[in-house]
């Protein structure tokens, strides 16, 4: 019984099929929609098949019971595998030099074996020099009236599977600490503000981090055909209302604080900000005022105060605008936008100013107003993530990849050498194991060559 | 003169090689093979030079990348990782029967990359979440892998194709009898996909990384990370196949076209379900 299960978790065979179960819920999870978007599909569908999806956690398959029980079972395949498996690697790893393997040298291909005039004595010792020279260790034995040498290449490439496997079983491992452990959540932050407070993604409670973060400043860089170029939050975070460190937070570059790493997530338009609006009568000599919403001031002449209503980054497309609100000595009240590009935007619609006097920068007679320039207020919206399963993850990463390169490109070879006499002549033959075969065919060609080169044949 | 004027011109010359190497397996003569071997070189050499023009262009541009940004360019690179990963194997086994499977499909996909709709040529200057050397580092590794899955996937073919050979080997034709040995043929198809497989693992490994960056997670199960897995996984099944007694040859060539087919699908089929890499949007 114990034996039957063994040799069940330890199968080839169920590798394959746990595989391919997972590749085809992978495929679910591609066409279906997940998560947030699974319930509007749902009720397209009918209730029975609804249901069945839903038990079998089809609307959100990366985090259902299904495919947690393909990582176990997979993970516990890996276990008995490789446990089952490592004796016989061992075995091979030290297996002695000789005897050869029994029927080595028999049936050779004819350009593995090398004929040549010379004794033996003389082929053998330059043999074994070339043989020294270009692999280090040889061991060599004597039988029979036949001398072999033994090479070892890459013997530790015999375990590089079990990286590779032993990899997968970290990754499981790091991506459960992650997603148990792990913490995602998203804040905004408008310009000059701080907060300690952020949004977990998850149910959206409010998780509270033990330091502050401020940000100074958001810039917002375009290239020349308006495609954004770089997104980027002056940050500073405080603890205790010190601060501990600053830095420049932008996309491809996250910052490290306390086990949190912060993100440039997203931006937007702050309300309010400031704006530098002119206004003059007409007769030259132009004022400047600089105001934010809900700034009152007076005009000059007149004795008409103007209160700022809005400020507004691009106001139905047409731009930055201003919207004022101008209390006549008579305590009438009359409202319009300062657009920043009026004059453009009136030569373009014509007919707009008479249509929609509220747009009229000109309206309170004989004034005339002008938006120089506004400051937008922004918000940077940051990511902040923490998740202590990353170092296991990034171990299973590094083992998995050096695991492949040493098996597929440092493979496991072992090479004899049979020095023999063939009627006058002296016969070198060259054979080999390895489970590559084409390294090992390569490894035998070049060491023909080497030794037609020094000449030996 | 423009570089993309020279891609276009690469691509007739693929063609035109695809054709010589036909000549050769259906006429036999070294020559054809010689001209058929000389045109590749020649247009990869021009491809080369092509890309290493664009990427000096995008500099002088002021939005200096290389040129591996977006579908466009990932092509272009695609079919020189394609014919690169040819030529090499041409040169290591010295045999000229793969061309004629594995040089059209370079071939496609330059044409592709000049026709299809939605596919811009212009260089463009990268949004802040590509400005990374990992994606440079992923599109490249990731190309590489499915250079090795072309690769196999030609192989498969002349596999399927040889075996009608194998069944009734006195009358068979001479195109058929040129192909490499089906032992020979296995052995291309395994050492293509293990390779492709290191590259596909070491390009999935430096996308995560670009996403630990960029997106604030190493996986997201965004469409196309799931079926990058998709694909590594059918391969990994492939390369544990083998172990299963008799699981060579024909389910092997058969497997070929399923990886491949799901190589194909990554990079291009999920362009259309939504997702952060969607190229077209
Ligand atoms: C996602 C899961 C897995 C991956 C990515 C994986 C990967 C690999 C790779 C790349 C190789 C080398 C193949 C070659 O060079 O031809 C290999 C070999 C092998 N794998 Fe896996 N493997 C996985 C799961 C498993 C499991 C669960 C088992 C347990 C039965 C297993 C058993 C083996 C065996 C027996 C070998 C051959 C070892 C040898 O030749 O010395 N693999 N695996």
């Amino acid at each position: 019984m114990k034996k039957a299960l063994r040799s069940f978790f330890s199968s080839i065979k169920l590798t394959v099929v746990l595989l391919i179960a997972m590749a085809l819920l992978f495929m679910v999870g591609t066409f279906l929609p997940q998560r947030e978007g699974a319930m509007e599909f749902a009720q397209r569908l009918s209730p029975g098949i609804s249901g069945l999806f839903h038990a079998l956690g089809l609307f959100d398959v990366y985090h259902s019971p299904l495919y947690y029980g393909l990582l176990g079972l997979l993970a516990l395949n890996l276990t008995v595998c490789s446990l089952n498996r490592l004796p016989v690697s061992w075995k091979l790893y030290r297996t002695p030099h000789f005897p050869v393997p029994v029927g080595l040298f028999s049936k050779l291909p004819p350009n593995r074996v090398l004929l040549t005039e010379q004794n033996r004595e003389g082929c053998l010792s330059s043999l074994e020099n070339l043989l020294k020279e270009n692999y280090g260790a040889i061991e060599k034995d004597v039988k029979g009236g036949h001398v072999f040498f033994s090479i070892r290449k890459a013997g530790l490439s015999l375990f590089s599977v079990y990286g590779v496997h032993l990899s997968i079983l970290f990754m499981i491992a790091g991506s459960v600490i992650g997603s148990v452990l792990g913490f995602e959540g998203y804040v905004n932050i408008s310009e000059g503000e701080t907060t300690n407070l952020v949004a977990s993604r998850n149910g959206g409670d409010i998780h509270r981090l033990d330091f502050s973060v401020r940000c100074d400043k958001f810039t917002l860089e375009t290239y020349a055909n308006g495609m954004p170029k770089t997104y980027r939050s002056d940050l500073t975070f405080l603890k205790g209302g010190q601060p501990v460190r600053q830095g420049a937070l932008m996309v491809n570059h996250p910052i490290h604080v306390n086990g949190y790493r912060f993100y440039q997530s997203s931006f937007g338009s702050a309300p309010g900000g400031r704006a530098v609006l002119g206004y003059s009568t007409g007769k030259g000599q132009e004022e400047k005022v600089a105001v934010s919403v809900g700034d009152r001031f007076d005009l000059k002449e007149g004795g008409a105060h103007v209160e700022i209503l809005r400020i507004e980054g691009n106001l139905m497309k047409f731009g930055p605008g201003v919207k004022l609100d101008i209390a006549s000595p008579q305590g009438r009240h009359i409202q319009f936008w300062v657009l920043q590009h009026i004059d453009e935007i009136a030569e373009m619609y014509p007919e707009l100013l008479t249509q929609f006097p509220l747009f009229d920068p000109a309206l309170f007679k004989p004034y005339r107003f002008y938006l120089k320039e506004i400051e937008q207020q922004y918000y940077t919206g940051l990511q902040v993530v923490r998740d202590p399963g990353v170092p296991l993850v990034a171990l299973g990463a590094f083992l998995m990849v050096a695991g492949l390169i040493l098996r597929h490109f440092m493979p496991h070879r072992h090479i004899w050498v049979r020095v023999d006499e063939a009627g006058r002549q002296t016969r070198i033959s060259l054979a080999g194991r390895s489970r590559h075969m084409a390294a090992l065919d390569r490894e035998l060609d070049l060491l023909g060559r080497r030794i037609q080169e020094k000449g030996i044949v | 003169m423009s570089h993309t004027l020279i891609l276009s011109w690469v691509t007739f010359i693929y063609f035109g090689a695809f054709v010589l190497y036909l000549f050769r397996m259906i006429l036999g003569g070294r020559s054809w093979g010689k001209l058929a071997s000389l045109a590749a070189w020649a247009g990869f050499a021009a491809q080369t030079a092509a890309i290493l023009w664009r990427w000096k262009v995008s500099y002088s541009l002021g939005i200096g990348h290389a040129p591996l940004s977006n579908l466009y360019e990932s092509m272009i690179f695609f079919a020189w990782a394609i014919m690169l990963l040819h030529l090499f194997i041409e040169w290591r086994t010295g045999s000229r029967a793969f061309g004629v499977f594995v040089v059209p499909l370079a071939f496609l996909a330059m044409a592709y990359a000049s026709i299809a709709p939605g596919v811009n040529n212009e260089i463009q200057p990268l949004i802040p979440a590509l400005q990374s050397n990992w994606l440079t580092s992923h599109v490249v590794t990731c190309f590489m892998g499915y250079s090795g899955f072309a690769f196999a996937f030609g192989c498969g073919l002349m596999y399927f194709l040889k075996t009608a050979d194998a069944d009734k080997p006195e009358n068979s034709n001479r195109f058929l009898k040129r192909l490499p040995t089906l032992a020979s043929l296995d052995l291309m198809i395994y050492q293509s996909i293990a390779l492709g497989f290191v590259f596909l693992t070491i390009g999935i490994m430096t996308g995560s990384i670009w996403a630990h960056y960029a997106w604030g997670s190493y996986w997201s199960w965004d469409p196309k990370e799931t079926w990058s897995l998709i694909t590594w996984i059918v391969y990994a099944v492939t390369l544990h196949v083998q172990y299963i007694k008799g699981w060579r040859g024909k389910r092997m060539a058969a497997l070929t076209m399923v990886g491949f087919a799901s190589v194909l699908f990554t990079y291009l089929g999920v362009n259309y379900l939504p997702g952060l890499h969607s190229y077209l949007n």
